[in-house]
Parts: C-alpha cells; sequence; structure tokens
C-alpha cells in the first residue's frame, strides 16, 4: 500500500508537484493521469526516493520513505522511464546483479528468475548477451530485474511508451496479473485510453496538483458525461498533452 | 560488504567483456617502455659509433703540412683526399668536415708565425657536432704542442703562457648520465595508472548514466556510498595492470638492450626492484581511480569524460617532467605530494640508492589521504539528487 501526503517539490522557481495526497491500495491498479510536464513523473520520483520532497510525506507499507528509504526501497519495484539494460550482460546476469542488490539469497534468486523468464516467456534469451535486443526484449529484461525481488508495491512510469501494439497488449495483461495477487500498482500515463482500460482508481494531475480522483464511475457522476475522455478534458480543461 | 563485492564483481565482468577499452589501456601501458628502450637504443649506438668508430678526416692539400698529417695519423684519424667541390660535399651532408691546408703553410710554420687551415663544416648539422670538436680537439693540441716545443728551444718554460690550467673532474658516473634520460620512467609510471584506470571509469560512470541504467540501478535498496565504492574498486584491477604491464616492460627493455655495452652502464631493474616499485604505487592507484571518478561523475556523457581524463593524467606527472630536468634531492616536504614523493622514490630505488623507511611511510599516507578525501567527495556527488536529473 502507498500513501502520499501533501507532496511538494519544486526546482527553482518551477513548482513541479503542489501538495499531491493520494492512497493506493493493494490489489488495485492506481493511474496518476496527467498532460506531459504535469508533474507525475516527479510525484513517482518522489516515492521511490531518488527526489526528496521540499514537504509532505509519504508512506510505502506504512513506513516512512523519508526516515527509512533504504527499506521503503526494497519493497517497491520500479519500472522507470530510463529502462537501461546492460548489453555486455545476459538477460541472467542483469537480472541477477538487481536481485544480489536486493538482498536475495542464490537460490531463492535463481528460482524466482526461472518463473520470470517463463512468466515473460524470454527463456529463448535467457543466455544471450542484451547487446542487439529488440525495443521489447529490453523491456521484459527491465521488468524482470525491477520485480525480482516479487515486491508489495510496483510503481511504473509511462509503462507503454513507445511500444507496438502487440507489446502494449502484452504488458496490459501483465498489469493486470501483478493486480490479480494482489499487488498495490501505481503507474503514470497521458495517454486517456489506458487509464480508462487498466485503472481502478484515477488521481488526475494537472499542473502539478491533483484535480481530481476517484473510480471511474466516481468521476463520471462528478462531471455528468458519459464517456471518461470528455471527463478527463472537462477536469484539466484542455487537450494539450494528452493522448 | 556483500553488496560492494556484488557491485565490483559486476563492474569486473562488464568489463572484461568490453575487450576494445582495456585493450587500449594495456596498449598506451606499452607505449612508454617501448619509446624510452628506442630512444636508449638509437641514443647509445650514435654515441658508441661516433667514439669508438676511427675517425675519417678529408684533407685537401694534405702535401703542404706532413708533420700535422702524420700527428693526425698517430691519433688514429683516416686521411683521405677531399672531393672535389668539398663545400658543396659539406652543405649535402656527404661529408661531415673538410680540412684545408693551404700552399702558403709550410711557409709560414717555418717562419714561426701563426699558420692557418681552414675546417670547412656546417654549425647548424648537429650529428656532425662530435666529429668537428674531435677535430678541433686534435688541432688545437698539435698546435699547443709545436707552441710549447718552441717555447723550450727558446728556453722559456711552457707554464709561462698557461695562466690557468683546467683539470676537468667528471662527476658524472657513467650511470647517472645515462639516469637522465631514465629519469623519465617515473613519469610514464605515474602516468599509466591513470590511462590504465580510465577507461573503466568512463565506463561506470558517465557510461551508466549514458545508457540510462543508473537509475535503475539507484532504485535498489543499497546506499549509495555503496555504489560508489563498489565502483571505485572495480577500477583497481585494470589499472593494477597497466602498472605491471608497464613495469615489466621496461624490466625486459633494461635486461634486453645492452645498456652496458651501449652505453657503459648497468641499471638496477631486476625483479625485486620491480617488486617494490610497484606496491609502491599501489596508493597512486588508489587516488587516479578516485580522482577520476569524481570529474568522470560530473560529466554528462562519456565523450564529455573522454576530454577530461587526459588532463588528469597529466598533471600529477608534471612533476615528474621537472624531476627529469632538474636534479630535485628528496626531502619530506617532498613526500606530502602525492605522486611526486613516489617518484622520487622511484627514482632513488632505480639507483640502488638507500631509502628512508619514514619516507615510504609518509609519501603512501598522504596520497591514501588524498584519495580517500577524493572518494569522500564522489560520495557526496552520489548522494545528491541531481546526479540523475539535471
Amino acid at each position: 500500500m502507498i500513501k502520499v501526503e501533501q507532496l511538494s517539490k519544486s526546482f527553482g522557481k518551477i513548482r513541479a508537484v503542489q501538495d499531491v495526497s493520494f492512497s493506493a491500495l493493494d490489489g488495485q491498479i492506481t493511474g496518476l493521469l496527467g498532460p506531459n510536464g504535469a508533474g507525475k513523473s516527479t510525484t513517482l520520483r518522489m516515492i521511490y526516493t531518488l527526489l526528496k520532497p521540499d514537504s509532505g510525506v509519504a508512506y510505502i507499507d506504512e513506513i516512512d520513505i523519508s526516515q527509512f528509504p533504504i527499506e521503503a526501497r526494497s519493497r517497491i519495484g520500479v519500472l522507470s522511464d530510463a529502462q537501461g539494460v546492460y548489453d555486455r550482460l545476459t538477460t541472467r546476469e542483469n537480472i541477477r546483479y538487481f536481485g544480489q542488490l536486493q538482498g536475495m539469497n542464490d537460490q531463492d534468486l535463481e528460482n524466482r528468475m526461472d518463473e520470470l523468464l517463463i512468466m515473460l516467456d524470454m527463456m529463448s534469451i535467457a543466455d544471450r548477451r542484451a547487446k542487439g535486443f529488440s525495443t521489447g526484449e529490453r523491456l521484459k529484461v527491465a521488468i524482470a530485474r525491477a520485480i525480482v525481488h516479487n515486491p508489495n508495491n510496483i510503481l511504473l512510469d509511462e509503462p507503454t511508451n513507445g511500444l507496438d501494439v502487440k507489446s502494449t497488449r502484452t504488458m496490459r495483461e501483465f498489469i493486470r496479473k501483478l493486480r490479480d495477487d494482489g499487488k498495490c500498482i501505481v503507474l503514470t500515463s497521458h495517454i486517456m485510453q489506458e487509464v480508462a482500460a487498466l485503472c481502478d482508481k484515477i488521481i488526475i494531475i494537472s499542473n502539478g496538483a491533483v484535480a481530481a480522483q476517484g473510480t471511474p464511475d466516481e468521476i463520471l457522476n462528478k462531471t455528468r458525461k458519459d464517456n471518461l475522455e470528455d471527463a478527463f478534458i472537462e477536469i484539466i480543461g484542455s487537450e494539450e498533452g494528452l493522448a | 560488504m556483500k553488496n560492494i563485492w556484488v557491485i565490483f564483481r559486476k563492474e569486473t565482468l562488464d568489463s572484461i567483456r568490453d575487450t576494445r577499452s582495456w585493450m587500449t589501456g594495456l596498449f598506451s601501458a606499452m607505449f612508454g617502455p617501448i619509446m624510452l628502450g628506442v630512444l636508449l637504443v638509437l641514443l647509445g649506438s650514435s654515441t658508441q659509433d661516433d667514439l669508438n668508430n676511427h675517425l675519417t678526416l678529408p684533407v685537401q692539400g694534405s702535401e703542404h703540412a706532413p708533420g700535422l698529417i702524420q700527428f693526425l695519423t698517430s691519433q688514429d684519424v683516416i686521411i683521405v683526399p677531399a672531393p672535389a667541390d668539398f663545400e658543396t660535399a659539406v652543405k649535402l651532408g656527404d661529408v661531415d668536415v673538410v680540412l684545408v691546408i693551404p700552399e702558403e703553410f709550410g711557409g709560414e710554420f717555418s717562419s714561426n708565425k701563426s699558420a692557418t687551415v681552414q675546417l670547412v663544416l656546417d654549425s647548424s648539422r648537429q650529428s656532425t657536432v662530435i666529429v668537428v670538436l674531435r677535430i678541433q680537439t686534435l688541432l688545437e693540441g698539435y698546435s699547443s704542442y709545436i707552441g710549447k716545443l718552441r717555447l723550450i728551444v727558446r728556453g722559456v718554460s711552457p707554464e709561462v703562457i698557461e695562466a690557468i690550467a683546467i683539470e676537468e673532474i667528471d662527476t658524472a658516473t657513467p650511470q647517472s648520465q645515462a639516469m637522465l634520460l631514465i629519469s623519465m620512467l617515473p613519469y610514464f609510471i605515474i602516468f599509466v595508472i591513470f590511462t590504465g584506470a580510465s577507461p573503466i571509469i568512463i565506463d561506470i560512470t558517465a557510461g551508466e548514466r549514458e545508457r540510462k541504467s543508473l537509475e535503475p540501478l539507484l532504485i535498489n535498496p543499497v546506499p549509495h556510498k555503496i555504489f560508489v565504492v563498489g565502483k571505485l574498486l572495480s577500477a583497481f584491477p585494470f589499472s593494477m595492470a597497466s602498472l605491471a604491464l608497464t613495469l615489466i616492460s621496461f624490466g625486459m627493455i633494461f635486461n634486453i638492450v645492452p645498456l652496458e655495452k651501449f652505453l657503459g652502464i648497468q641499471i638496477s631493474l631486476n625483479v625485486i626492484t620491480l617488486i617494490e616499485i610497484f606496491l609502491l604505487c599501489l596508493p597512486v592507484v588508489f587516488l587516479a581511480s578516485a580522482i577520476q571518478m569524481l570529474v568522470a561523475s560530473f560529466t554528462r556523457t562519456t565523450k564529455e569524460a573522454g576530454t577530461y581524463l587526459p588532463f588528469i593524467a597529466l598533471i600529477p606527472s608534471l612533476p615528474g617532467l621537472l624531476l627529469a630536468f632538474f636534479s630535485v634531492k628528496s626531502n619530506l616536504w617532498l613526500m606530502l605530494i602525492p605522486t611526486f614523493g613516489q617518484q622520487l622514490l622511484i627514482n632513488q630505488m632505480m639507483r640502488q640508492e638507500p631509502i628512508s623507511i619514514l619516507y615510504i611511510v609518509v609519501t603512501v599516507l598522504a596520497t591514501i589521504l588524498v584519495a580517500t578525501i577524493f572518494t569522500w567527495l564522489a560520495i557526496l556527488l552520489y548522494e545528491r539528487e541531481n546526479i540523475l536529473f539535471r
């Protein structure tokens, strides 16, 4: 479970995130929707502790991330915007490195790796070096190493960005499967379709602040629209930066 | 501790598979010794040629001065007739120098006047300097010998015209003469420690950022300082390999090239000295990796890092260059300058001079202290959030 209370962050004079509060429950997909530059990634980066909030607190499974960043990080798996894998290492070596840094013991790590290789259908590239991998193959390696320690909370920054139709479908199915396993999932997106199709709870972010939040039904009721896309545009006030 | 090992192992494996990077590093480690070896051989063979070969002197008009010619012949000079157009021949470098004895020589000589001879030479030609100097010395010797004979004939002591008698006492042993050239050696050794580490450092810092794998890496539940330490340590084996390769190459060159025959010197670069130098330089491996790690972490791309690091490698080697031109005596204060202390001590080791343990301790501690400060600065850098987002 992830709970965020009044997070704020400025870069110089630019107030990137202002008083953002929400909570994301286990077994649910929570989507942060907003145009490019709205502050979604900055919010996510504060949750995974690589950015320090100017004010506000966030809890991961009730652990205060500012006080115990290391403990908090061991309870999350992150697929960030940066998804570089090590070209000179094989798929297994890439995943094993992160598993070891997560403090897993050898036996658990090898078992979990086999599980992930099958789950993500990547047995054929298991012992090949990543140099020359396709975008889809690289993404699979990045996902596998992000969740190798089987974290309870999973953060995904624009997970389907730049993927073709087939990979997008695979990714969505994978996210739903994680949800059905009882994980707490937070993803960001600027694609209205995606959020509408995937999310159990939607947080609409505009200009660094929460413009509205709730289940899809709650958002429809609030705006009195009959489809989510119109509701989003109504709340944000413009279509700019959305897709 | 376990995480440091995990990071070290991954970075080492990754770097070993980057064959091109470390091959470049190792090649540059061989460059110094090979260059110095070639220089020594060239210097040795040219000095030896000039000193040992019989001097051949083309003479124009040898029949005018049979006494002089006989004197020169007795001094191992081979007299040959000068070419017809000797001035052009000298200009073109076909002959080094030509002695011209004019027809009037005999007359002037008999009448106790200063008899004139001419040396045709090209002073802009460096390679002829030794030959010309030897001829001049021989001619002056003959002149002085004849002059003294004439004074004695007149009952005057030759010492009258020698107001000052110059005696040269050369304190330079043959070994210390060659040492002037070989004092370049500490420079190469320190330089190679830096260049051996730099391709690795660039790859694990700026390279990691450029490939967009730094952010996922830093999300792992490991304090960022552990990443700095693990990555820093992974540069050590490569830096040490370069150091070892350079030392082995120098050792081989000084044992294969017959320096004793060429220059009349015996360089003491035996296995024990090489191991001593290797151990003495280990703190420099730490320093070289730490300072390069700090600078490379500031850069955004590998290209940017690649332009800065060679300069870093040059700075600590500058005092060593001074050492090649000026004679610097070791003292305790100089030992406080990292890399310079080591260079002075390497020099002493090669000269087989006794070395103060205190000096070694001071230079090792000073180097480790400075390297630790650089490491600490790099850690501060990695703990700031703009290591990623800027």
